[in-house]
This record gives structure tokens, sequence and C-alpha cells, in this order.
């Protein structure tokens, strides 16, 4: 990976940010900084709140910059830094992360339909923005899941082991977010409907 | 193959897990049922498009020059003459020499650090995190300044630490089981130590003086908040590493202040 404003790669931006090179610390924050910000974001639902999540996920990077040796791919590390510092403030807010409770609950908060009944099919394709609009609507802990799987590609066993639950759970809770999203998705296309 | 054994078999076939498993009862089933194939083909449409949504929003400019001001404060970033200030309010540029009006942050800054990471290495026991919880981490700023017992700013550096302590305790069942937590509505009153340093800093520029303050009350609640969620999680090992961080933080401004103060 090469920053074409600074024309180095991001191992040697890497190693200049460890010798304290302001240059090389701007490199990788504007290689980095969208999949960071919108990682924030997609899990908070909060413009201000992700970029403040977002800084500090950068500054713990770069505190910690200086222990990074290569093992696993700069992007890795830094995503993985930036979903503890997410799920931190979750936490410290006392919402939950996953919750064993939301894989056994009713699903009240969706539009319901009785499965194999007849309804209107999602055509064509979904509109980015309204899929945005109905991850927000997700509980907290279907939104996790969500997000880190089907958005950023973790690994069920990796949601498992970030967000401490079962891996039977995670797939259960990604499951139930999906669903829950096309209910929310079909609303709002009937809404839209209606008004248009 | 009914409808139920479809949806049951659908994360797998939606994630690719099944690569055709089921085969033609599947395949049959889907033909004659539009339900279920409109459920598959939603539910695809929706995880594909989602892989469409990351890195896709920007953060405002003002994020890069508050990382690059906290990063000069911190010392992260060196300055270097052929390099230019990433613009904002810079913090810290060259550290001056100490002086001894300010000899009492040392102390207070070793205690927060012998704080910080009594908390980190004193992990309670699995079996008396439930009935200990609220007390063990509170019992680490009161025991932190034996480290330092010279200092007698070191013996007050718990003051910011007990409060949120109680206020955890309020929030923890008889039983020891997480409560909700407390919403943070009334900020306590700074501690000895904190109005002393911002009686200092007051003799700073005005944009230098709110910066300080500012960064002060982040960290301070920072502090407040983890600690509360580490009362109540005793056992989480990353909100331990992050009041440690958060420590280090409050540690790293005090110092700052020493090097700055005129």
């Amino acid at each position: 990976m090469t920053d074409p404003k600074h024309g180095i790669t991001e191992a040697e931006a890497i190693e200049q940010a460890k010798q304290g090179h302001e240059a090389a610390f701007d490199v990788l924050y504007h290689l980095h900084k969208r999949r960071v910000y919108s990682l924030c974001l997609r899990m908070v639902s909060n413009p201000a709140q992700a970029e403040d999540l977002a800084q500090e996920a950068f500054l713990q990077l770069f505190r910690k910059i200086g222990t990074f040796r290569g093992e696993s791919a700069f992007s890795t590390w830094l995503h993985r830094m930036t979903v503890n510092v997410v799920l931190m403030q979750l936490r410290k807010k006392g919402l939950p992360v996953v919750s064993l409770e939301e894989t056994l609950e009713a699903d009240d908060e969706a539009p319901r339909k009785e499965f194999g009944t007849q309804d209107v099919k999602l055509t064509g394709s979904i509109d980015r923005l309204q899929l945005q609009r109905a991850i927000d609507r997700l509980p907290p802990g279907y939104r996790t899941v969500f997000v880190l799987h089907d958005i950023e590609g973790f690994e069920h066993n990796e949601i498992a082991e970030i967000v401490g639950c079962s891996i039977g759970n995670s797939k259960s809770q990604l499951h139930k977010a999906r669903l829950k999203l096309r209910d929310y998705l079909k609303f709002m296309r009937a809404e839209k409907a209606k008004t248009g | 193959m009914t409808c139920s054994d479809v949806q049951r078999v659908l994360p797998e076939v939606i994630d690719g897990d099944l690569n055709g498993a089921f085969g033609s009862d599947f395949e049959t089933h889907l033909r004659s049922c539009p339900d279920c194939s409109d459920l598959l083909s939603d539910l695809k449409m929706i995880t594909t498009e989602a892989r469409q949504l990351a890195a896709t929003e920007e953060p405002s400019p003002s994020v890069w020059p508050q990382i690059a001001a906290q990063l000069r404060a911190e010392g992260l970033i060196r300055d270097q003459n052929s390099e230019s200030a990433a613009g904002g309010p810079v913090l810290v540029q060259l550290p001056p020499r100490p002086r001894w009006s300010a000899w009492w942050l040392a102390p207070v800054a070793a205690a927060l650090v012998a704080a910080g990471s009594y908390v980190i290495s004193h992990k309670p026991a699995p079996q008396f995190a439930n009935q200990q919880a609220p007390a063990t981490p509170g019992a680490a700023p009161a025991q932190a300044p034996t480290t330092v017992p010279e200092s007698p700013a070191a013996t007050t550096a718990s003051v910011p630490a007990a409060t949120p302590e109680q206020e955890a305790k309020k929030s923890t069942t008889p039983t020891g089981l997480p409560a909700p937590a407390p919403e943070a509505t009334v900020e306590p009153l700074p501690s000895a130590e904190d109005r002393q340093f911002l009686s200092v800093v007051s003799t700073r520029a005005p944009s230098m003086r709110a910066a300080y303050e500012n960064q002060l009350k982040a960290v301070n609640a920072d502090i407040r908040e983890t600690q509360a969620y580490v009362n109540r999680n005793p056992g989480d090992a990353d909100a331990r590493q992050h009041l440690m961080d958060a420590y280090q933080q409050k540690t790293l401004l005090y110092q700052i202040a020493l090097d700055r103060i005129q």
C-alpha cells in the first residue's frame, strides 16, 4: 500500500512513525481514516461520537506503534484496536455489546410477518442510505455482530472472541439482524411508496 | 424439505458454508416456494450491499489536527526542522527545563502510574470477583502511594478515584451482579491535585488554559467511567487495560504541565 501524496509505502511510514516523524503519522492516518471512521460510525450511528472514537483509536495505535512487529497486517491490527475502543465505549455506557437475551427475545421491534406468508420482495437493489438507516435502527447487540461480520468481514470465531460470546450466539444474532434489516427495508420501501 | 428446514440452514447457505450439501432438496424447495426463494435472495442482497458500506465515510478535516496535537503533546511526534506543523493548537512543542515551582507534579504523576499499575496487576480471583468487585479496585489508589511514601501529594492522589468507586458501589446489587451504568450527570468536585494543577495552568494563555482544562476533564471522566465499569466487571482484561491507559494519560498531562510551567 502506497500513499500517493507522500510517495512512501505503508511499511516505510510505519518505520518512520516509530522514529516520531509527523509526516509518517499523517500518511498512516490518511491511508486508514475512512475505514476506521466508517467502522466507528456504523457501530455507534453518531458522527460526532464516531469521530471521537476514531481519534481515540488512532491515538492508541500511534502510542503502541513501537510494539508493532509486522506479524499481522497493520490494517488488521488497527481494525482490531478500533473495534476494542468502540466496544469499550459501548460497555462504559451500559449498552449491550452482545446479549444472550437478544437471541431469545421475540422480535417485536420490526414489522413482523409470519414466515411463509406472501410478502413484497426487495426487488432490484438496496439503496445504500436506506440500508444504513436500517442498520442504525438495529439494537446495539445485533448491530455489533452485523457490522463486524457482514460489513467488516470478521469471522464468527473472531467476533465471539472480541465481544465475549459463543460462536453460536454470534451466528444466531447475525441471522436475526439480517431478518430485522429485511423487515426494516421493506417497511421503509412501503412507506416510501405510500408517500411517493 | 420444508420452509422451516430452509430457514434453519439459510445462514450457512448465505455465508457459503454449506456448499450445496443440501443439494437438490434445497433447490427443489426454492423453485416451488417463492417466499423462501425471495427470502434467500433478499438476505443475499443485504449481505452483498453491506460489504459496500466499509470505508465509505470520511471523517471531518478537524480530526487529524487534533490527533497531531495530542501526539505532539505526548512527545510521540518529534519536532523536525524540515517538517511544518500540521495546524491546530499545539499543546507542547519543545519542553523547557522544569522549574521547582511545579515540584508537586512529579510525585503525583508517579502516584497515578502506581495506582494504575496496581489496578491492572491486582486482578481479583474469579471466585472472589463477584463478592469483592466493588471494593477491590477501589483499594488500588489507597495502597498505591505506598510506592512513593515520601510524597505528601501522593497520599491524596487517590481522591479522584474514590468518588466513582463509591458510585459504583451504589450501582452494584447486594449479590454483586452488574447493575446498569449510572448516568454521569453530576461531575465530582476536582481533587486537591487537580485544583492545584488548574491553579498553575490558569497562568497560561486562555487558549492553552482551556486546552489543559478540557484534557483534564476528559481524562478524569474516562477514569471515572472506566473505574465504574471495572468495579462491575473486575474480570474484564480489556477494561483494566483501558483504565491503565487512562491513568497514563493523566500522568502524561501532569508531566506536560511540569515541563511547560514557567
